[in-house]
């Protein structure tokens, strides 16, 4: 019982990964992955592109089992905001929403929060990229997540859209505590929204290092901000290149 | 130039053709006047006999129609669900499918000889797996990525299958719907013809006994007119439906 052993030291262990290997044939995707993501925190795993990050948050949300190793997990209910919105082509908005949660209530305070009431009664082709990565976002936040899996959400927008949909999160996350693991390859992304950054390898895919970025501000404008982006891109460089 | 006005100056232009070869021709046997058949036409119309064979027919029509669409629907989703079943029954749909009509007619008849049942269980043993196959192929080609989405958030079973699958084939069993229809009254009124003791294939069968070629034209020509209405109709009507489950 994860939980128990986490309580005891004061903290909520959400999910627990203890040697965890994945192979795809003969490739080595994961080797002997351990790290645990509690309560209250927000990680990002960055890493370079095709090194299995989205595997590895597909095997914490359940949709990938083929691996050894364990996987412990104690959230309740998760939000997943997918690379691509996967919104049900032939549904409105709102019933989109309706689909994971028969609240309507929640359902227009998410619209509202998200900025898309009068939007509801959209089908997901009549909106904007951004839009739909939106009800992607407020469908995964709908029914009061404690734990947020974010699969490289701002890949195809652009960097207007990405802050904003940033903020949004952010704010949700002020308004209400949850836990967010974010896959990314960007820097920029993983400071702004992570306490914590687990640094990968390429494959077969290992923890580099691990940094705490809790007390950088959440600014793009900021000085220490830039300083500490640059100073994570330099350890990138180096590491990266020693593997 | 308005489509309507089109489609009548190909009929016109039909008609014509069909005068003039019916002339180079000159034999009634083969090919009748349109004149004829138009008046043959409205003397059988005139006669119960016709109307009776004609109600027979669209019953047959319509329970073929029926249980082709609600059994095929029902078996091609339930094996669409699953691989095991679908690599299963595939080879034997399949197979169904390649039979000719009138080895099913020959089979039919051993059973059942001449009468009502004959054409009714042809007609769905031809149409059928079309069905059935185009239904299990919509539920298989349904988004993994849209049911992984279900998944994560714990939607019941019934929401999945009516929101997402049902969702995915309703082109699909609108297209079979619509493929059923176009073939439903040749299938009928040949088996009718073959191994029928009513409807319109039999009153063909009775015209072709007694050399009545311009009654054979006349009931063809009530054939397509019926089915051509009944078509447009459920295509109008399905196209409708399709429309709420248009992606914009």
């Amino acid at each position: 019982m994860i939980n128990e052993s986490g309580a005891q030291n004061g903290y909520v262990t959400l999910v627990k990964l203890e040697n965890v290997s994945k192979h795809f044939e003969k490739l080595n995707i994961f080797n002997d992955l351990s790290f645990e993501i509690v309560a209250g925190q927000s990680v990002a795993l960055l890493g370079p592109s095709g090194c299995g990050k989205t595997t590895l948050i597909r095997m914490i949300a359940d949709l990938d089992d083929d691996y050894t190793g364990k996987i412990s997990r104690n959230y309740r209910k998760i939000g997943y905001v997918f690379q691509e919105p996967r919104l049900i082509p032939w549904k409105s908005i709102y019933d989109n929403l309706r689909f994971v949660l028969e609240d309507d209530e929640k359902i227009n305070e998410a619209l509202k929060i998200m900025k898309l009431d009068g939007f509801q009664d959209y089908k997901p082709a009549k909106l904007s990229g951004g839009m739909r990565q939106r009800v992607n976002l407020a469908r995964a936040l709908l029914d009061e997540p404690d734990l947020l899996l974010l699969d490289e959400p701002f890949t195809s927008l652009d960097l207007h859209t990405k802050l904003s949909i940033i903020e949004d999160i952010l704010e949700g996350r002020n308004q209400r505590t949850f836990s967010m693991i974010i896959v990314t390859h960007d820097v920029r992304e993983a400071l702004l929204m992570a306490d914590r950054i687990i640094l990968l390898s390429n494959k077969p895919t290992r923890i580099l290092e691990e940094l705490d970025v809790s007390q950088v501000p959440k600014d793009i404008m900021n000085a220490e901000f830039l300083k500490k982006e640059s100073e994570i891109l330099n350890t990138i460089v180096r590491r990266w290149s020693e593997v | 130039m308005p489509t309507g006005v089109k489609y009548v100056i190909g009929l016109i232009a039909i008609l014509l053709i069909w005068a003039v070869v019916s002339l180079i021709i000159s034999s009634d046997l083969i090919l009748p006047s349109p004149v004829k058949v138009i008046g043959t036409i409205f003397s059988e119309l005139s006669q119960q006999r016709t109307w009776e064979a004609l109600g027979t027919t669209l019953a047959k029509v319509g329970i073929v129609m029926l249980i082709t669409v609600i059994f095929g629907v029902f078996f091609g989703f339930l094996i669409g669900l699953n691989d095991t079943l679908y690599d299963i029954f595939r080879p034997a749909i399949l197979i169904m499918q390649a039979i000719p009509i009138i080895t099913w007619l020959a089979l039919v008849m051993f059973i059942w000889g001449i009468g009502w049942t004959g054409p009714v269980v042809v007609s769905i043993l031809a149409l059928i797996p079309q069905t059935i196959l185009s239904t299990a192929i919509g539920v298989r080609t349904t988004d993994k990525r849209l049911t992984e989405v279900a998944k994560v958030y714990k939607v019941r079973t019934g929401k999945v299958i009516r929101d997402i699958y049902f969702g995915s084939i309703i082109p699909q069993i609108i297209g079979a719907i619509q493929v059923v229809i176009g073939n439903v009254w040749k299938v009928v009124v040949v088996s009718e013809y073959m191994c029928g003791d009513d409807g319109i294939g039999v009153l063909i069968a009775w015209a072709r006994q007694s050399v009545a070629a311009n009654r054979v034209y006349a009931y063809t020509f009530i054939v397509i007119t019926i089915g051509l209405i009944v078509e447009n109709s459920v295509h109008r009507y399905t196209k409708k439906i399709l429309e709420g489950w248009e992606a914009a």
